[in-house]
């Protein structure tokens, strides 16, 4: 009976041990979680707040009213064109860009993958290399190619060299090819089936997942991109949300920056989206292709 | 299945082809007459209405523009040129022009003179002299400009410090800041720009030199103990707190309106005198501000002033519709609707007539920035020549890293920061 | 930044793996040779790299022996880029010094907290997945300028009279205020904060990595009475000491190429305590035009990224080797 008790109250104890210790860890992890969240959440804060209280009531997260205007003022832009012509302009760039980007990745991931030819480990070798090539060995040239060309101030610099593929999903697609039992091919041979046929029916359909993630990643690293643009556009019709941004908030004094804060909360709306709706083929992205590949 | 994805996948890539040609034909250069031009969001807007105004008048012609900041659009320039692809009518400085139109960048505007597109009849030749490359006109000023010092007149008040005189100098302004900043407890000056290298031009104007020798290859004075002297005093006053530190000045970032004289906490402060009008209208009608003259060198031989013919607008070489564009330079210049628009925003207007249709309709700061050239005018040094081609590489990569910054920041003695700014500084021009 | 570099850390990783792997893949039995469809599916990516790697690669080699202005042209000047850089180019050493400051500032940092917090939440308590996804999100918007500016004001305030959220927070702790963007000792620590700030991207690499450890290991330790601080530094940490030494390595590499930051947030000041070897190659390239210089500048930048990945190369068959002798 003593025994008992003693039993009972140790594991009441346990219990008590294990529960507060839940709510450390709860406390913990939650309070990591608020700092992290909160420059996102003062950002959106402000952008809605009344234009007097930004400043004044900076940490505050919670706006003592409503302030609307701030979007459509922001939505105005600067110099007479409005933040319409830079949304359709970064559209335009991180659309097509990773539409070129995941056609042209998933053909030569194919055609290294599943294709034997001469000469395919010494190209598959010199592919991967280029992975390490800085980006700034190929800048300075290709701004003077394309300058020659013309293109400067148009989006060909920025979405032409994307019919390339990218290196990086090429890689991944072919991983995940490998991935897929060469029976299905082999079966699909025996049918009567070419490499094309087998391509678009039967590896196609099996790398949804690997071109979504591509596609997603894709889009909002172009979506982020700044540097390409920076080096290309120089005429404000053409600026990318990135740019504007830049240019929005460099134009010497900032007077409304509930309008500012407005559309940085704008330009990161696609990406939240994104997040929010692939988190899962995001997060795995990174833990596979990160790791197993 | 199957077929469904090649036909998801062939309309996505028709669409793409679209979409890319559709981009690619919004970034043609079009018929159109293009203009470019650099500024702040208060000159995009009023030189937006002018287009406008043009283009109602003129319905066949459709001007396209484009804008940046300053350091951006000479980056823009250069890149055009480089690719053939400059706009029309741009916008152009002093320090560049020449450059420019010995290139073969520009064309002259004299023949549109001539044809009476273009009406100088009403500018007084000073005003032209400064666009004229080997004799003839490639930039047509929009204003006239010169540095002016703003005095806060109730701060000085308030401290009981008497005027300067208009021939001050540097010794005088020493001892007004002191007196400012004791009396006062703020900023005597409230500016990063004591240090910046217009000053130094300035200080080599007024002393009766170039600061580059005439062929460009080298500085144009032998002399440093001027900007030495110059450096040790921003640093004494520096330590005093009647100037800010570099530290301080750091926390000030954006343009004119955002300068401490605005917010109360500084005395003085000089600017180009176009910018003027932001300061004053920031500070609001019941603050009292005068434009002062620059102060000069202990030894100078002259003022520290001069007239610099500013924001030019030249027709580029390969204008297709070079008479449309005379015509426009022709309508900012002397449109008095137009110039209703543009409020002397770029300078003093060169057009006589056009200042004498101004002067009513003038704001205080209108009237004081009228005034205060009209006064300098008298008196003013000749400018020195444009700048030499690795101007910018000078000024962003020597003066302001190497010498400016770690000299205030008190890394470095002025002495080192002088001999490396000559060392460095000689080895970017030597390359000319 | 970091998702590039934080995804590239993964390729490069398996790209080791593949290039081990490659020459071995020769399984397909009753694959024939097919080198005209083989070329026909990879030549985008040939035609890509011929025009857009190749080409530009060359003309870059060519231009950094020369002085090449991209508006007066240039002429070859043998190794007198490599000579300026080194002997007489001041603002050069001080964006190596730069560049390497902030890399061992915030690397260690971001690793050590991206570790601590994937040992966290390597857990199977309720609502995990919520926080990983808390934690993630600065690192999926991070890259932006959006970001960048945002946290210009959080340290800056708005520029003029009124203090920024840190200052502010700092003020109710009864700190003195910093003027961050003033000194340059603290200036380069906004940019560090903000890097340690998306540590989302390596902290999912090291879940993944603990994920993979065998729970028969730590059933071992258990009954060797092994505490959990003991099973951290006895299990956990060696085994994941690869992937740690890896990210390490990627990271540096990566801290090579931050550009968006530096270039928005304090602009290289004061005095070129932020001038980022990315920043100062693109001033010299895309505002002063010496493009021969900057080429120069982008081949030495090669040879860094190099010596680290060859470095990481030699470094991680040493602990392939060791973890394969303990297991």
């Amino acid at each position: 009976m003593d025994q008992a008790l003693n039993f009972e109250s140790h594991r009441h104890q346990r219990r008590r041990a294990n529960l507060t210790r839940g709510l450390v860890y709860y406390a913990g992890v939650g309070l990591l979680a608020v700092v992290m969240l909160y420059p996102v959440a003062w950002l959106v804060a402000s952008s809605l707040k009344p234009l007097d209280e930004i400043w004044t009531n900076v940490t505050s997260l919670i706006p003592s009213a409503l302030r609307f205007e701030n979007y459509a003022e922001g939505w105005q832009g600067f110099g007479g064109i409005s933040f319409q012509i830079f949304f359709g302009n970064s559209f335009v760039h991180a659309g097509v860009g990773t539409l070129f980007t995941v056609i042209s990745s998933a053909v030569v991931a194919y055609g290294f993958a599943r294709v034997k030819f001469r000469g395919r480990d010494l190209w598959f070798s010199i592919m991967l290399m280029t992975l390490m090539l800085p980006s700034q060995i190929l800048m300075i040239p290709q701004y003077i190619i394309f300058n020659e060309l013309g293109w400067i101030n148009t989006f060909l610099p920025l979405l032409i060299p994307r019919l390339g593929g990218d290196v990086f999903f090429i890689f991944m697609i072919i991983q995940f090819i490998r991935g897929i039992p060469i029976e299905l091919d082999e079966a699909a041979m025996i049918d009567g089936c070419s490499k094309g046929g087998i391509f678009f029916r039967i590896i196609l359909p099996q790398i949804t997942p690997a071109l979504v993630t591509a596609a997603i990643f894709s889009f909002y690293w172009t979506w982020e991109d700044f540097l390409g643009p920076l080096v290309y556009l120089q005429n404000p019709n053409m600026y990318t949300v990135a740019l504007a941004l830049r240019a929005y908030t460099d134009l010497g004094s900032v007077n409304n920056w509930g309008a500012v804060f407005a559309m940085l909360t704008l330009s990161l709306v696609p990406v939240i989206l994104i997040f929010v709706f692939f988190q899962r083929y995001l997060v795995e992205g990174i833990a596979t292709t990160g790791l197993k590949g | 299945m199957v077929h469904h994805n090649r036909k998801v996948l062939i309309l996505l890539s028709v669409v793409a082809l679209l979409l890319l040609v559709g981009g690619a034909a919004l970034a043609q250069d079009k018929q159109e007459m293009r203009l470019v031009w650099w500024g702040s969001q208060n000159r995009h807007d009023r030189t937006i209405a002018v287009v406008e105004m043009y283009e109602a008048a003129h319905p066949e012609v459709d001007i396209v523009y484009e804008f940046a900041n300053f350091n951006d659009y000479w980056t823009l320039m250069n890149t055009q040129a480089a690719g053939g692809e400059l706009a029309c009518v741009m916008q152009h400085d002093y320090a560049y022009l020449s450059e420019w139109a010995r290139n073969g960048l520009l064309q002259p505007l004299d023949p549109f003179i001539e044809s009476g597109i273009l009406d100088t009849t009403n500018i007084d030749d000073v005003f032209l002299q400064g666009g004229r490359v080997d004799g003839q006109l490639y930039g047509l000023s929009l204003g006239t400009n010169t540095q002016s010092m703003i005095l806060d007149l109730d701060a000085f008040e308030a401290a009981g410090v008497e005027l300067p005189a208009a021939d001050w100098t540097w010794d005088d302004f020493d001892a007004i800041a002191l007196e400012l900043h004791e009396k006062l407890g703020t900023w005597a000056y409230g500016s990063p720009t004591l240090g910046d290298d217009q000053i130094w031009t300035a200080m080599m104007v007024s002393l009766g030199t170039n600061p580059f020798s005439a062929d460009n290859t080298d500085f144009g004075y032998t002399d440093d103990q001027p900007i030495i002297d110059h450096f040790n005093r921003l640093l004494r006053l520096q330590e005093a707190g009647a100037i800010m530190t570099p530290e301080e000045a750091s926390q000030y970032s954006g343009g004119p309106e955002n300068s401490p004289i605005v917010a109360g906490s500084a005395a003085m402060q000089y600017q180009w005198s176009n910018q003027v009008v932001a300061i004053f209208a920031a500070a609001g009608a019941e603050r009292h501000f005068k434009l002062w003259t620059m102060p000069r060198p202990a030894d100078a031989v002259g003022a520290a002033n001069y007239l610099k013919p500013s924001l030019f607008f030249s027709i580029t070489a390969d204008c297709a519709m070079p008479e449309v564009a005379a015509d426009l330079i022709n309508f900012f210049t002397n449109s008095p609707e137009a110039n209703d628009i543009l409020a002397a925003e770029r300078g003093v207007p060169v057009s006589s007539v056009i200042r004498e249709h101004l002067l009513p309709s003038l704001d205080a700061s209108g009237a004081e920035t009228f005034s205060f050239l009209e006064m300098v005018a008298q008196d003013a040094s000749p400018i020195f020549p444009p700048n030499p081609p690795g101007y910018n590489d000078l000024r962003n990569n020597v003066w302001t890293p190497l010498f400016h910054d770690p000299v205030l920041y008190g890394q470095i003695s002025v002495e080192e920061g002088v001999a490396i700014f000559r060392s460095e500084g000689q080895a970017i021009l030597s390359g000319n | 930044m970091s998702e590039p570099a934080a995804v590239l850390t993964g390729a490069n990783q398996t790209q080791e793996e593949a290039l081990r792997r490659a020459p071995t893949n020769s399984r397909s039995r009753d694959f024939k040779r097919n080198n005209l469809v083989g070329y026909l599916f990879v030549s985008p990516w040939l035609i890509g790299f011929f025009l857009f790697g190749f080409i530009p690669i060359a003309i870059s080699l060519y231009l950094a022996f020369t002085n090449y202005h991209l508006l007066r042209g240039g002429e070859w000047v043998g190794l007198a880029n490599f000579e300026r850089m080194f002997t007489s180019d001041i603002r050069y050493g001080r964006a190596v010094v730069a560049t390497f400051r902030y890399v061992l500032l915030a690397v260690p940092l971001r690793l050590i907290f991206a570790l601590a917090v994937a040992l966290l939440l390597n857990t199977k308590r309720r609502g995990v997945y919520w926080f990983r996804a808390a934690y993630y999100i600065p690192s999926v918007i991070g890259g932006s300028v959006a970001v960048a500016v945002m946290w210009r004001q959080l340290f800056g305030g708005d520029g003029r009279v009124n203090e920024g959220v840190i200052n502010t927070l700092l003020g109710f702790m009864g700190i003195e205020r910093l003027n961050w963007f003033g000194n340059p000792d603290t200036a380069i620590w906004t940019l560090v904060l903000l890097a340690v700030w998306q540590f989302g991207s390596p902290m999912l690499i090291f879940l993944a990595g603990l994920r993979q450890i065998p729970s028969e290991f730590y059933e071992a330790a258990s009954i060797d009475g092994a505490s959990g601080w003991q099973k951290l530094m006895n299990v956990t940490l060696p085994l994941l000491t690869p992937i740690i030494f890896f990210n390490f390595i990627m990271q540096i590499i990566s801290g090579f190429r931050v550009f968006t930051q530096a270039f928005v947030i304090t602009a290289g000041n004061p005095l070129d305590s932020t001038l980022f070897y990315a920043l100062y190659l693109y001033r010299r390239a895309f505002n002063d035009f010496q493009m021969g210089y900057a080429s120069a500048m982008a081949w030495v930048l090669l040879l860094i990224i190099a010596f680290f990945t060859l470095l990481n190369f030699r470094l991680s068959r040493l602990w392939v080797f060791y973890e394969t002798k303990e297991g």
